[in-house]
């Protein structure tokens, strides 16, 4: 009857793998996030190649390697051509943080997956949305609306809204309901009951996330503790997630406590990060908006930080302490990597964990308690070459293009024969031949020649070579010469055109360095070299992740109450415990499917539409309840003039039906009202409630979440004959509707 | 028919005519240009579109007709741009009067909004002494003003509504609000060209069924824009080039950061011209400048483009000047300054001293105000009056060259026909221009499906929606479709404007809402024999089924399926049953009974003739209450021949049957209205069936 939706888990299931989902609706394929880790594992996206050509569309919801790394890979190499969607922060800053990824894994390795053509390409093709768009697809998913919401987490971080026919498909990972500095907290609970919730279970096992000050207070004392005595400390973190929280913290306490030492924000896309921030405030916190309305104070105009593009910088910078925040928190590849291998071994020093290191990383080697004495670390570095391999290397390009050139003239000598044999045939204006020929003696000169001494045989039905002459023949009417008044108009001289000539760069900003890096064809080659690390550094790793904790995901889940429930992304654990959580407590359908196991979470809601007649609602007479109204009805279903069924008033008497008590009886707030009304009331012992002498009411069978699923409340309430008791229940009675 | 429709009751109102009313009042900008305010209300929402004040007046005359509407039922204010003939009386409205909806904006003009405002005070408050409101009214109204993205849906007491770019100035905004399926799209001012910073207004890709539209322009095309800017920038190079001195006069927000953007360039391209300054004269042009370099996703994919490389608002030959002091007049410059219309202040200050000499230059870059200085020089008048009194010839130069960024003809009427609205309000338009453009507007939709209004101030336009409500069934009322002829029933759940039908014991499960059951047991005290009882209830009641409390082993009663009366203790018996108001009338007469029993002897029961005789008397007696009340209703009840009762009530007839309930009328409205009064009536006086509880 309802609307079919499948799930199927390509990636990211019962393991902290990045998350790629396949979700299709009827029929329609959604891949909601494309992502990848810091390792770049390509069998992690096996599941994905095996159904990227089938897919509609691609939602992504974060900015970061973890939930959309694999989209360019996926656009070029797997067969994925859907169109894109995400919010503007997410594509902009994805893009940052695959420019990041791309150039970070340049450096140390022969990096061949994609380059930096495909990311734009993959990027280009975005389509924006903005936080509660709905977006009504287009074609083939006509009928179909999907909405980014506010998750949390990072910037533009979306929580996805799939509506058909009025059912929702919610998809919410890495959310957070906390508000943050630069961050609003998830809207994920003003949805309510949708048919579907696909959620994580990532933090459905950590508990004890200890008090924003409280934290902040530890992050900022550990960090000021080691630059007191003159240690460095390092953060690693990711190009344009999470790490912007961080700045701001940073930036906020140096300007209360007026710190000197510096703070260095070292990606290969720092400043274009900070710029593309400055300019999405839109998308941020209620308190940093405001404090830009009235004051025009942007937040990450940062006074304190330095932005950094490349490590010389960092080298030349004046010794002495500093705090560096650097890209890729995994530590496998970026400018943390190198630092890391750096201050590794002076006690004085400090690394600082912001969040749990991908599975398999050097990071999480770190993290694992207790700390490792000693790591293996593979060091590689891109180097010019040099000497006897310079020159080796220019031969071979040589030879590549001396090839390049004999392939190239064979190719061309096949085509201009073929045109040849063409033109035989047909009988084609000698204008078009003479046309090819000065094509070829322009650029192909010694070609040509090839072929004219080969023999070059002219078409039979070709007239004798001439100049292109062309007959100006002109027209002329009472008037004179017919004018094109075209010819006449004064030329839209494009002032554009200067400046559109200076923003041709690539999609998006790159930094000179960057660029210069980017466009660096200097013959080079990557040297790897086994470095035993000694780890006498202090790690200390702190909860900036940014993502609600177990039981805020429990309390956030049980308020959604979804009909169906899809666990991912979590390890096996934690998935299990969160499945018989909610088994328990919430719904009684969740599913937690292995990668490529399809889960059918059709619901089984019977549904069909009706017209409700003017006659039928002339005589409802609504009840408001909260933010809805409630009416009973008795009606006799007939047609309307356009075949649709209708609700009519019965014609007849309708049968009686059981009264309906509608309303939720919160035993606390209704002591309040009763003492408002000048009754004593009291708790008694299991929740009962006693009011004034004799009478007690309690609520009784089974008390589940908050009127979630748990069915009807079940009101007890008892007391010997009297007047009181006639009062209370008139009160009792008040607080409901009857129907 | 409508005219004479029966008042039975108030909610019969506002349904009669076919469909419900929509009325669109404009309480400012109504066949004029300023204090665009326009009202709207349909299905008992009431919105408000901008709220501005008149620049030509001062003090409440300013203000919109605000006296027209009760600011306490508007749900919903939405400001379209920044303006002050769109959003400068918020503070008051917000502050001053008893509105206590909720207010939306754009990030873009929100930020200016406070700016602007806090200057327009700051101007104001040496020329007028009622002040409408001041600054701390503003700083208040901040905290209500909530922003809204472009796109961005939002629902508010079931009114939804989301907002278009509009091109015009930065953050501007068209609204589409939709209410029941019924679309408005009000359009603010609005500009379909692309310029250098803004992007053309959006197509909503739904159409609306009601587009409120500007009509500054009326009937004029506008030239395009590179010729206009060619004009513009070749008046200035030829100018300075000789020499001379160009005055711009322009508001200080909005196209101004347009012209400078065309400077900037123009001057980056012109290697030859950067050793002429240009200057703009506006501290608060200059504090804006914060929000155009930040709201850049406002803008267009150029100005993203060039961002890319660096801020293009950060102008590079483009200074800012505080005064006239700060500035040394030698040789040939170029000037911006405020006000607009010349009246008094930078631009007055530089008019004067430059206006006698035939090498400077004056461009007027956009609207002018009727009775402005820059209105007077457009016409070059031969002399002109200086701020000190005294006359000068007017020598240089005087250009127009509109940059105003309104819609002209070819933009409206593409617009429209892309859109084809069923209804067209035209507002913020001068009278006769709008009576133009209305004119022209008629010959180009020729099929009449097509209305067009132009309603003046306080002025309402009526329209009616035959807003068809659709319910879905769901759930257990749903697992079988019905044919034509069967029966549902269920609970119907309203929430904004859906409707959802459903049994009643999976409420808790489609919807936020909970049924309860509440279970009642009360203790009397009865010392008498239990056997007792049960005789007197069989008496009384038809059905007393008699059982032992499986617990205790104690006799109990079941009567009428719905209250149990247990004997507790030797003293006190218990009645135990969940609420309804049957069983709650039941267990109040059995308690009635079991006091009865242990005050008196039982008396012998009636007999058996004056039970018969007493169910004709009951007979008459429901017949007459029936009367009564339909009397209480409809006022003229006679009754007629073959017993039945004949109601008229504005001419209009109805018989109805007393025994069966039938109706026959020729007006279905009163048929059904007594056919329903009479169900009614007589499911009240008539004993409860049994089977009520099934």
């Amino acid at each position: 009857m309802g609307t079919s939706v499948q799930v199927t888990p390509l990636c990211g299931v019962y393991n902290e793998n990045p998350l790629s989902y396949l979700v299709s609706v009827d029929g329609f394929n959604f891949l909601i996030d494309c992502g990848w880790n810091d390792l770049f594992d390509t069998s992690l996206l096996e599941p994905l190649s095996r159904v990227a050509s089938t897919i509609d569309a691609v939602l992504l919801s974060h900015p970061d390697t973890l939930h959309l790394g694999a989209l360019p890979y996926a656009m070029k190499q797997l067969g994925l051509s859907a169109p894109v969607y995400a919010t503007e922060p997410v594509h902009r800053l994805g893009l940052l943080t695959m420019y990041d990824q791309f150039l970070s894994r340049k450096q140390v390795s022969d990096f061949d997956l994609f380059t930096l053509d495909d990311i734009d390409n993959a990027f280009q093709n975005v389509i924006r949305l903005t936080y509660s768009q709905n977006y009504h697809l287009p074609g083939k998913g006509e009928g179909i609306v999907i909405a980014p919401h506010v998750a949390g987490h990072m910037l533009g971080g979306s929580i996805w809204r799939i509506t058909k026919d009025g059912e929702d498909v919610i998809y919410a990972v890495d959310y957070n309901h906390r508000k943050e500095r630069h961050l609003n907290g998830t809207v994920l609970q003003s949805f309510v009951r949708p048919a579907v919730l696909i959620t994580d279970a990532y933090h459905a096992l950590y508990t004890n996330q200890t008090a924003r000050q409280q934290r902040d207070k530890e992050f900022l004392d550990t960090i000021s503790k080691h630059l007191e005595v003159g240690g460095n400390v390092l953060l690693p973190v990711d190009t344009a997630g999470r790490v912007l929280e961080l700045l701001l913290i940073l930036e906020q306490h140096w300007s209360q406590r007026g710190f000197s030492f510096p703070i260095y924000f070292l990606t290969y896309v720092s400043s274009s990060t900070i710029d593309y921030v400055k300019s999405f405030l839109e998308w941020m916190s209620d308190s940093i908006s405001k404090s830009f309305e009235t004051s025009r104070d942007n937040a990450f105009l940062l006074r304190h930080v330095t932005l950094l593009i490349n490590k010389t910088d960092l080298d030349n910078a004046p010794p002495g302490p500093k705090v560096v925040l650097a890209s890729m928190g995994s530590l496998e590849a970026g400018f943390a990597r190198d630092i890391f291998v750096e201050w590794a071994n002076d006690p004085r020093n400090l690394v600082l964990f912001t969040e749990t290191g991908q599975f398999g990383t050097l990071a999480r080697m770190l993290q694992s308690s207790p700390p490792p004495k000693f790591v293996k670390v593979t060091m590689s570095k891109r180097v010019p070459l040099a000497g006897e391999e310079l020159i080796a290397y220019e031969e071979e390009q040589n030879r590549l293009k001396r090839e390049e050139a004999l392939r190239a003239s064979l190719v061309k000598e096949e085509e201009i024969k073929a045109s040849h044999g063409s033109d035989d045939n047909s009988s084609e204006p000698m204008v078009i031949d003479t046309k090819t020929t000065h094509d070829v003696v322009g650029s192909h000169g010694p070609a040509y020649k090839d072929i004219l001494i080969d023999g070059f045989v002219p078409p039979s039905s070709s007239v004798a070579p001439m100049f292109p002459f062309f007959d100006n023949a002109c027209e002329w009417d009472e008037f004179g010469e017919v004018i094109n008044p075209d010819d006449y108009v004064i030329k839209d001289e494009d002032m554009d055109r200067g400046a559109m000539h200076t923003g041709g760069d690539v999609d998006g900003r790159l930094d000179e360095a960057t660029a210069s890096l980017m466009l660096d064809t200097r013959p080079s080659k990557v040297i790897s070299n086994e470095l035993i690390v000694t780890v006498s550094c202090s790690l200390v790793k702190m909860d900036y992740e940014g993502r609600s904790d177990g039981r805020s995901i429990k309390s956030m889940i049980a308020h959604v109450s979804p009909l169906k429930l899809v666990l991912v992304h979590a390890i096996a654990e934690a998935t299990e415990h969160l499945k018989q959580h909610c088994l328990n407590n919430i719904c009684p359908h969740v599913y937690a499917p292995q990668i490529e196991e399809t889960v059918d979470v059709t619901s089984d809601l019977c549904a069909y539409k009706v017209q409700l007649s003017e006659k039928l609602m002339s005589n409802v007479i609504f009840k408001k309840l909260g933010d809805s109204e409630v009416a009973w009805v008795d009606s006799e279903v007939g047609k309307t003039e356009s075949d649709m069924r209708s609700l009519q008033p019965m014609a007849g008497a309708a049968s009686p039906h059981k009264p309906v008590l509608v309303g939720d009886l919160k035993i606390a707030d209704f002591k309040q009202f009763l003492s408002s009304k000048g009754v004593q009331v009291e708790f008694a012992g299991g929740g009962a409630l006693r009011c004034g002498e004799y009478v007690t009411l309690r609520k009784v069978g089974p008390t589940g979440q908050k009127g979630g699923a748990s069915g009807p409340q079940q009101i007890l309430i008892e007391g010997p004959l009297c007047e009181d008791y006639y009062k209370i229940r008139d009160y009792l009675y008040s607080q409901f509707y009857l129907l | 028919m409508a005219s004479s429709s029966i008042s039975l009751k108030r909610r019969e109102q506002p349904t009669t005519r076919d469909g419900d009313q929509l009325i669109v009042t404009p309480l400012g900008a109504g066949s004029e240009v300023g204090r665009s305010c326009v009202y709207m209300s349909f299905r008992g929402k009431n919105i408000l579109f901008d709220c501005g004040i008149h620049p030509a007046y001062s003090g409440m005359a300013a203000l919109p007709y605000f006296d027209e509407i009760d600011p306490s039922t508007i749900d919903v204010l939405l400001i379209t741009h920044f303006h002050i003939d769109h959003a400068a009386s918020l503070p008051y409205f917000l502050e001053k009067t008893t509105f206590n909806g909720r207010v939306f904006m754009t990030h873009a003009t929100k930020a200016i909004y406070k700016l602007l405002l806090t200057d327009y005070v700051k101007v104001s408050k040496v020329s007028v002494e009622d002040m409408l409101f001041d600054e701390q009214d503003i700083n208040k109204s901040m905290d209500k003003i909530e922003v809204i993205d472009f796109h961005q849906t939002v629902e508010v007491n079931g009114i939804k509504f989301w907002c278009y770019t509009a091109g015009h100035v930065l953050g501007a905004a068209m609204f589409m609000v939709d209410i029941a399926g019924v679309r408005i799209l009000y359009t603010g001012d609005y500009s379909r060209e692309e310029d250098r910073h803004l992007r053309a207004a959006e197509l909503p890709q739904f159409s609306p069924d009601i587009c409120i539209i500007e009509s500054t322009s009326g009937v004029q095309l506008h030239q395009s824009r590179h010729i206009r800017e060619k004009r513009f920038t070749d008046v200035i190079h030829s100018t300075v080039a000789q020499g001379g001195r160009v005055l711009i006069p322009a508001f200080a927000l909005g196209r101004a950061q347009e012209l400078l953007l065309i400077l900037d360039e123009y001057w980056a391209n012109h290697p030859d011209l950067n050793n002429i300054p240009i200057y703009y004269a506006s501290p608060l042009a200059k504090k804006c400048m914060a929000v155009y370099q930040t709201y850049i996703l406002s803008m267009n994919d150029r100005i993203r483009n060039q961002f890319a490389n660096s801020n293009p608002f950060v102008f590079k030959h483009i200074s800012p000047l505080n005064s006239i002091d700060d500035f040394s007049d030698v040789g040939p410059c170029v000037v911006m300054a405020t006000p607009g219309g010349l009246q008094s202040g930078l631009s007055r200050q530089l008019f004067d001293s430059w206006c006698s000499d035939k090498k400077n230059a004056c461009i007027i870059p956009g609207y002018m105000v009727e009775g402005t200085l820059a209105k007077t020089i457009i016409n070059e008048p031969k002399e002109v009056t200086l701020m000190n009194g005294l006359t000068a010839p007017l020598n240089m130069q005087v250009h127009y060259i509109s940059f105003s960024a309104h819609a002209d003809y070819a933009q409206t009427s593409t617009f429209l026909k892309e859109l084809m609205p069923p209804n067209i309000i035209l507002v913020h338009g001068e009278a006769n221009e709008m009576m133009r453009l209305k004119q022209k507007l008629f010959t180009e939709f020729p099929d009449g499906n097509t209305r067009i209004m132009t309603p003046k101030n306080c002025e309402s336009v009526e329209m009616y929606f035959n807003s068809e409500k659709l319910a879905k069934t769901i759930g257990r009322l749903a697992e079988k479709t019905p044919d034509v002829g069967d029966s549902v029933s269920g609970i119907l759940v309203k929430k904004g404007f859906t409707y959802q039908i459903m049994a009643p014991d999976e409420l808790h499960v489609f919807s936020q809402l909970s049924t309860a059951t509440v279970t009642q047991r009360i203790t009397i005290p009865f010392a008498g024999a239990f056997g007792v009882i049960k005789h007197r209830l069989e008496k009384i009641f038809e059905s007393v089924e008699s059982s032992t409390d499986e617990e205790s082993g104690l006799p109990a009663l079941i009567v009428h399926e719905r209250v149990t009366v247990k004997q507790e203790s030797e003293k006190h018996i218990s009645l135990q049953w969940s609420s309804d108001p049957i069983s709650d009338m039941v267990s109040d007469s059995i308690v009635a009974l079991v006091l009865n029993i242990s005050r008196e002897v039982p008396k012998i029961v009636v007999e058996e003739e004056d039970v018969v005789k007493s169910e004709e008397e009951n007979g008459k007696k429901v017949e007459k209450v029936i009367y009564a009340l339909l009397v209480s209703l409809f006022g003229d009840v006679k009754l007629g021949e073959n017993g039945k009762l004949v109601i008229r009530v504005d001419g209009n007839v109805a018989q109805l049957d007393k025994e069966s309930g039938e109706v026959e009328s020729e007006h279905s409205g009163l048929k059904e209205r007594v056919r329903v009064a009479f169900e009614r009536i007589r499911s009240a006086v008539k004993p409860i069936p049994l089977s009520a509880s099934s």
